[in-house]
């Protein structure tokens, strides 16, 4: 259980900025956070992992106080039990793959953990290599593993999928999920990808400016409602064909292409790169078997 | 896609199956989703709902009493005709508002519609959907 | 024949300024780049005024500080029995003031330039700072270490002024090898002079041509 409500006037180059958010997220939830690039997400990481301090505010994990500023209380990184997967992976490069893990153990603590998860992540041919040599979503499981060796409560993940591919995406949404069941997490996932957000999360808070300005189930933040329709794909506007009042709308979904006709909207017109939501009545698809 | 306003008059419910009736402007619309009360909030008599549908499902019939197995029906008048090559839009103005309908424009000859006639919207239970 | 001990001299001095700057530099390099304190300004002022300041004025100041008929220079005489005007000692400290910003400021851009996620990471992941200063930042920075110790080095090999000023030329004692090749022309000895100046030369040619070779990854080639 994680209660927070914290404040910071933060300096941005566009100008200022409150940052004012309240949380209560239920223990083993999985929940993302979702806006703008400079919306105060990671600012909201850093300061739940105690590397920033809020001006003002209170952080309650499992009835633990972190921080209380009207008490004084503040608990230093080191002490709050928190897996931090940075945004740039922030694998140390002096050390290999395995002394990485290893560097993240706890005094006392037995290494067997370390065996487990570069066993569970599938990190074993890369134990002795470089950070500098290993891809994109090896350094993401890398990291994911060595966030996780201190058995933490909570993990805070800064858009770690952001720079991979599609197919490497979808393997370690797979990864991450399994830890987050395995080891009882409770996540939170910095995410632009609404899809990603869809698949992946209980619970949805939508920062902007600063502010929480929806939260709820993700599809019904995302649709705003409740549709009936049972089809429901989201996806992304690949283009728009015009043709007299028709457009004929090519959306990419996971990784197919859907086509859909719509009737041209004047005032809210569709342009590739938008985010859509495609519903229609589980009366009208036909199913045939292909396999 | 038309959004009108309505508000649920009453549900049947055949196991995950419902028909809900709502009344759209005075007009009984009937539409069948794959929710329950028990599953959607917005299900039950008296709540306020939106009634979506597609302009490609919207039926146009002229004259007043159609002899076909569609229940809902909107009578309105032709203020604005499209002809495409293929199809034509045509927009209703209806008492629950504005209608848009997609035909081919085969049907808009033959059928000799034009603008300021009073023509009835129809659409097929089945393509009805529900927002709250 | 020419007395090596200006050489011998110059190289211990070096050697001991070098140790001494190091254990000063990295904690202050590191404040430097951490700290947001509304003094760093003037500390980051102070450690930089030798590159501007002709030697002379530091020369001077610390031989006025150190003279044993000023408060500080009696303080020290009187209570640790030390002086150090004319003195290697004096030698020592002088010169890690006059060389303090060649050791600085590369350890400080080493820091700047690592990502703070490192250290954020280090500590999330609950070490403390010490060990996040040892085992993450300091290895990390390698290159920048290296090339704060040769430039130290050959900085204080290379010093003039400041020597002079506070060693004065007291054979064995502080008379390191930039004097003495002064002295050997002001006698007209060339042929020593050159000695002096070849041992100078070949020797800081070779530690800076170690350190470009290391630092731009040459040898890691040789060995593999």
């Amino acid at each position: 259980m994680i209660d927070l409500s914290i404040e910071k006037l933060l300096k941005a180059p566009s100008g200022e900025m409150n940052l004012s958010v309240q949380m209560n997220i239920p223990k083993g939830s999985f929940v993302c956070i979702y806006g703008k690039s400079g919306a105060g997400k990671t600012t909201l990481f850093k300061i739940l992992s105690g590397i920033m301090h809020p001006d003002k505010g209170k952080i309650v994990v499992n009835d633990q106080t972190w921080l209380d500023t009207q008490n004084k209380i503040n608990e230093p990184p080191q002490k709050r039990k928190v897996g931090f997967v940075f945004q740039d992976y922030a694998l140390f490069p002096n050390m290999t793959v395995q002394e990485n893990l290893n560097y993240a153990l706890q005094k006392g603590q037995p290494a067997d953990i370390v065996d487990e998860l570069m066993e569970l992540m599938e990190l074993g041919g890369l134990a002795e290599r470089k950070p500098e040599t290993l891809s994109g979503g090896q350094k993401q499981r890398v990291a994911l593993a060595r966030a996780l060796v201190q058995k933490p409560e909570i993990l805070l993940l800064d858009e770690p999928l952001s720079a991979l591919d599609h197919e490497m995406r979808t393997k370690l949404q797979q990864y991450i999920l399994k830890v987050h069941r395995q080891y009882h997490l409770t996540t939170l996932l910095i995410s632009h990808d609404v899809s990603e957000i869809l698949r992946m999360a209980d619970v949805l808070y939508h920062l902007e400016d600063g502010k929480i300005i929806r939260q709820g189930k993700p599809a019904e933040v995302f649709t705003r409602k409740e549709i009936s329709g049972k089809l429901q794909l989201t996806g992304e506007v690949v283009s728009v064909e015009s043709q007299d009042f028709i457009c004929i709308v090519t959306v990419l979904v996971g990784n197919e292409l859907v086509k859909v006709v719509t009737v041209r909207d004047e005032q809210h017109p569709l342009h590739p790169g938008d985010k859509v939501l495609i519903a229609s009545k589980a009366f009208n698809p036909v199913v045939k078997r292909i396999g | 896609m038309n959004t009108l306003p309505g508000k649920i008059k009453d549900v049947s419910v055949s196991g995950s199956l419902s028909l809900a009736h709502i009344d759209v402007a005075g007009n009984l619309f009937s539409a069948i989703v794959i929710d329950t009360p028990a599953t959607s909030s917005y299900l039950s008599p008296g709540k306020t709902v939106s009634v979506i549908f597609k302009e490609t499902e919207v039926i146009i019939g002229t004259g007043k009493e159609h002899a076909v197995s569609l229940q809902n029906r909107l009578q309105g008048k032709i203020i604005e005709i499209e002809s495409g090559d293929l199809l034509a839009k045509i927009v209703l103005d209806t008492a629950a508002g504005k209608v848009v309908s997609v035909i081919t424009s085969q049907a808009v000859k033959k059928l000799g519609l034009k603008e300021g006639l009073e023509v009835t919207a129809l659409i097929k239970t089945n393509e009805i959907m529900l927002t709250a | 024949m020419i007395d090596w001990n200006p050489l011998w001299l110059t190289f211990k001095l070096a050697f001991i300024v070098t140790v001494v700057l190091l254990i000063v530099s990295v904690p202050l390099a590191y404040w430097m780049n951490a700290s947001k304190s509304r003094i760093k300004p003037i500390i980051e002022t102070f450690v930089s005024m030798p590159l501007v300041l002709p030697p002379t004025v530091l020369g001077f100041y610390l031989l006025v500080a150190f003279s044993p008929s000023n408060f500080f220079g009696h303080w020290l005489e009187q209570w640790f029995n030390i002086r150090l005007v004319f003195s290697f000692a004096g030698l020592v400290i002088a010169s890690v003031f006059y060389s303090l910003p060649f050791m600085v400021h590369p350890i400080q851009s080493g820091f700047a330039k690592l990502p703070s996620s490192l250290t954020d990471a280090s500590y999330v992941l609950g070490k403390s700072k010490t060990t996040t200063l040892f085992k993450v930042l300091l290895p990390n920075i390698r290159p920048s270490l290296l090339t704060g110790i040769v430039l130290a080095f050959a900085h204080t090999v290379g010093e003039f002024g400041v020597v002079l000023m506070i060693g004065g030329n007291i054979p064995d004692k502080t008379r390191v090898a930039s004097i003495a090749i002064f002295d050997e022309v002001e006698a007209m000895h060339y042929s020593v002079a050159n000695a002096y100046s070849m041992v100078l030369f070949a020797i800081t040619f070779l530690i800076l041509l170690t350190v470009y070779l290391i630092n731009g990854g040459y040898l890691k080639k040789l060995w593999k």
